[in-house]
């Protein structure tokens, strides 16, 4: 069955590179948002099983995002792709339930591996 | 070249080559100062320089602002970078970076030049390594202290009519510190950079 993934980013080419860096073969549904309000919408739709999340949005960011799916205990796995790469972004997305944090430009070996090491995905 | 047109999917793509640039720039200052930098999210335009003024979102309604250019060059691009603080952030950067005393002209001169190194060399290195280019930069220097934005703007006539922009407004969370960080590339470079990025937009 496919994994219903959300891919977050204000940028549509962010979003497009994030889609061409996904793992060869890995059946996913995918779909994308533009910020972090649309993101909340498709997750309690049960489009976000698997989400990767930008920090840095106009409307909702990525933080803001991650503390509505804690409070509304929604079923979200979480992986932050970011360009903001200060030590206490990390930190701060990490103490808000993130499963990882992924600093852009984004590494296709690094998501591959992140996704290999929590059992999302293996090749 | 009047016709060069900034098409979204160009802006888009500008407007994220950004955003990672400008997240290595405030990580570097983060570290420096110690504190937590709100990340800007670029604004990517195509202007004339006339309209520049209405561009300054961050430090638009400032009396009082001082800055710094700098120019540079690399793979047929070009252009100048501007950094421009509001006078008012001057004491808690000041705070921030442990500075005790009177906060003269020359301390915030000083403060100034420090910031503008690593703001606009982390920038410019952020983005001309996704570009795969180098840029060059000449000397920065000092625009004006303690002018308004008009003042600052009728300063800095390098000739340019049409320019492409990228506005970077950073805040430092919990301080007063607004400080806008502008990119200009001129009009000839939109083409090059069109260029450059043409197999990322495949």
């Amino acid at each position: 069955m496919s994994v219903p993934l959300l891919i977050v980013d204000d940028s549509g080419f962010a979003r497009k590179q994030v889609i061409r860096a996904l793992p060869k073969g890995w059946d996913v549904e995918i779909s994308q948002a533009g910020n972090g309000v649309e993101a909340l919408e498709q997750i309690e739709q049960g489009k976000g099983e698997v989400v990767l999340l930008d920090l840095t949005m106009p409307v909702m960011d990525g933080y803001g995002v991650l503390e509505a799916i804690r409070a509304r205990d929604l079923p979200a796995v979480v992986i932050v792709i970011s360009g903001d790469i200060q030590p206490e972004a990390e930190a701060r997305v990490m103490r808000l339930g993130a499963l990882a944090f992924i600093k852009k430009p984004l590494n296709t070996e690094q998501l591959s591996q992140i996704l290999s090491d929590f059992g999302i995905h293996s090749a | 070249m009047d016709s060069e047109v900034l098409d979204e999917d160009l802006r888009d793509c500008l407007q994220e080559l950004s955003n990672v640039a400008v997240g290595r720039a405030a990580d570097l200052l983060a570290r420096l100062l110690d504190t937590f930098v709100i990340m800007p999210i670029p604004v990517v335009n195509l202007m004339e320089r006339a309209e520049l003024s209405m561009a300054l979102s961050s430090v638009q309604g400032s009396h009082s602002v001082s800055a710094v250019c700098q120019g540079f060059t690399g793979s047929k691009i070009s252009g100048e970078a501007l950094l421009i603080f509001n006078d008012a952030s001057f004491t808690d950067m000041a705070e921030l970076t442990h500075f005790e005393g009177e906060i003269t002209e020359q301390i915030e001169l000083e403060l100034l030049m420090d910031i503008a190194n690593i703001l606009i060399g982390a920038c410019l290195k952020g983005l001309a390594e996704q570009l795969d280019i180098s840029f060059s930069q000449g000397q920065p220097y000092l625009l004006g202290q303690h002018i308004n934005i008009d003042e600052l703007l009728s300063k800095n006539q390098s000739g340019w009519k049409r320019l492409l922009t990228i506005e970077l407004p950073y805040k430092l969370e919990g301080r007063l510190v607004n400080c806008d960080l502008l990119l200009l590339f001129t009009n000839d470079s939109l083409a090059i950079l069109r260029d450059k990025v043409s197999y990322m937009l495949e």
